[in-house]
């Protein structure tokens, strides 16, 4: 990872609406890097990624686009045609076809009035055929299934062609066999296209596995945030998640995370 | 595959003109008085190249009654038709309209008031500018009810379930409103106001006055700037966080479309009255046809609405002939049946 190039970033970033808040957020997303954020439900992971895309604006602080540029000086289509997000929940419409859905990627890159040229088209094949849904052009969304469903919303993603990709639950809902194939697949993009990627999600063996970086919230803030063996260890989980983990460095700087399950209360803390 | 072009909305665009042609030959034919075709098609050739001798007494059946009803007609349902797409794509609700969300009936009660304040502040109807002022008023009633329709609805969280609430407040207040509209013309002393009963059902055959002009610029201009819409308005059906994530400043292009489609509704009901489900009918039929990409759509449905419009007008004036329905009739007798299939096919979802 290059320490130098900063794609997307943090500057000291709170926020606050109803009830998850995030409280100064600093941090910056690095080309051909998976970033994984982790944390216990309602510690802001979402609400962070949401400033991130510029759909929330911080109270105070800012988030920079290339180290340089706030988000807030930029339009909606000028930020999506740098940073592209799949949403939790992300819209489906059933009656769509496969190809008509991912095309919509390529939104922030037309005019007014414009229709989709060759060219949008044959971008937005390239990035079907990417997440494997080539064979599935002309099938209607409802007709997929629910992994299918992620890599479609993976490849408009993709057909945004975007440098900063932001990934929320991207596998929730899904069995282990398909999170780990996807998490394969988004590191592989992340490397071939030289993304900035972020991932939201609750799965931390994941992330231990696909990410070369983690950030580890709790109650709106970054309690730590580096290497994946630096960030993953007991003595940084427990306090936030509330229970025992068992711990194994593997080698290539990744950790495999085991919760330890207590049948009774966790009565320590 | 197959990506839409501008071509493929060129084309069905130009076969449905030629659709709306062959109904309006066949409109200015049919009536109390049947016209042959030839003799009709002969006038009106002489209509424009200039050479009308206006000896034939046909000539004013044609030019005067039947011809200003037929564009009447056709440039309120192509306003209604295409409002109600608008409507239709920002609720994410296929029996959004015009209609049913109140906001003809609220255009219909600015019309109203509008007349009845011009009659008692002593300005002539018939002439001079005040007449001009219609359009407006109506768009102002339009956009109330439209508020109004918001601020009962307002608080629903998810987004299916205020889509709902939006439409069962724009049907309680149209009938609301309605009943004030029938009111006032009941309590008016103002004896021109009082005939316009058949107006409150959408009506074509009251002779229509200058302020036409500035209505049909508002229809074709607000048309046009509803197509500009048309892309975002396609990917806000998706659902508002998807849409600003694909670059949409979604806040911005909602109130454009809700202030543009409240004037198109708001002119056509200042010389038509509240024709019932146009906006229902139009949308339904062109999505059936042509899919659901709003860039094919609103071309489509906009000559959709005029055709339709037309026919339904041409039957109200002929099926009890020499008696005459107003066309708000034969629309709600399409219209209801099919609201009807709509909620009960999908629950009202798209």
């Amino acid at each position: 990872m290059s320490k130098e190039i900063v794609m997307l970033e943090a500057r000291r970033v709170s926020f606050d609406y109803r009830r998850p808040i995030v409280r100064d957020i600093s941090l910056s997303l690095g080309p051909g890097t998976v970033t994984g954020i982790i944390g216990p439900n309602g510690s802001g992971k979402t609400t962070v990624l949401r400033l991130l895309d510029g759909i929330l604006r911080p109270l105070s602080g800012q988030v920079l686009l290339g180290g340089d540029r706030p988000l807030s000086g930029l339009s909606r289509k000028e930020i999506a045609r740098h940073i592209a997000m799949v949403p939790q929940n992300g819209g489906v419409y059933y009656y769509q076809t496969v190809f008509h859905f991912a095309i919509q990627g390529r939104s922030p890159h037309l005019s007014l009035l414009g229709f989709e040229s060759a060219r949008d088209e044959n971008i937005t094949l390239e990035a079907l055929e990417m997440t494997q849904l080539a064979g599935y052009l002309n099938h209607r969304v409802s007709e997929i299934s629910g992994g299918e469903k992620q890599r479609l919303l993976l490849a408009r993603a993709l057909a945004q062609q975007t440098e900063i990709l932001l990934l929320d639950e991207f596998t929730a809902n899904l069995d282990i066999n398909y999170q780990v194939e996807l998490m394969r697949l988004v590191r592989r993009i992340t490397r071939e296209k030289n993304l900035a990627t972020l991932v939201v999600s609750h799965e931390i063996n994941l992330l231990g596995t696909f990410c070369d970086r983690i950030i580890l919230m709790g109650q709106g803030r970054i309690c730590h945030q580096g290497n994946v063996q630096e960030v993953l260890t007991q003595e940084h989980l427990k306090p936030i998640f509330g229970m025992d983990f068992a711990i194994r460095q593997l080698p290539g700087g990744k950790v495999e995370v085991l919760p330890v399950i207590n049948k009774d209360s966790n009565h320590e803390n | 595959m197959n990506r839409l072009s501008g071509k493929k909305i060129v084309m069905a665009s130009l076969a449905l003109l030629g659709a709306w042609l062959i109904a309006m030959i066949a409109s200015l034919n049919i009536g109390s008085v049947p016209i042959p075709v030839q003799t009709s098609l002969r006038l009106l050739t002489g209509y424009v190249t200039g050479g009308s001798t206006g000896e034939d007494p046909l000539e004013s059946v044609l030019f005067s009654v039947r011809l200003p009803r037929i564009l009447l007609g056709s440039l309120a349902g192509a306003g209604l038709a295409a409002a109600g797409t608008a409507f239709q794509s920002l609720l994410r609700n296929p029996l959004a309209d015009p209609y049913v969300l109140g906001v003809s009936t609220g255009a219909s009660m600015g019309t109203i008031l509008y007349s009845i304040f011009v009659g008692w502040a002593g300005f002539s109807i018939a002439g001079g500018g005040a007449v001009y002022g219609r359009p407006v008023a109506a768009f102002l009633g339009a956009v109330f009810a439209i508020g109004v329709v918001y601020l009962i609805a307002a608080g629903a969280e998810r987004a299916g379930e205020s889509s709902h609430r939006l439409l069962l407040a724009g049907i309680v207040l149209a009938s609301f409103l309605s009943s004030i509209n029938v009111f006032l013309l009941t309590s008016t002393n103002q004896a021109d106001l009082r005939g316009i009963f058949y107006w409150l059902i959408g009506d074509l055959s009251r002779p229509v006055d200058v302020s036409i002009y500035p209505v049909t610029a508002l229809v074709l201009a607000g048309f046009f700037f509803l197509y500009l819409f048309s892309h975002s308005l396609n990917l806000i059906a998706m659902g508002e966080t998807d849409a600003v994530i694909l670059g949409i400043e979604v806040g911005r292009v909602k109130t454009c479309v809700y202030v543009i489609a409240s004037l198109v509704t708001g002119a056509v009901v200042s010389v038509s009255g509240p024709i019932a489900y146009i906006g229902l009918i139009c949308p339904h039929m062109g999505r059936m046809m042509f899919g659901r990409d709003n860039r094919m759509l609103f071309p489509t449905v906009f000559i959709f609405g005029a055709i339709f419009t037309l026919l339904a007008d041409t039957l109200a004036r002929t099926i009890l002939s020499p008696a005459e329905l107003p066309v708000g009739i034969v629309t709600a007798l399409c219209g209801a049946p099919l609201f009807i299939y709509l909620l009960r096919r999908k629950g009202g979802q798209p």
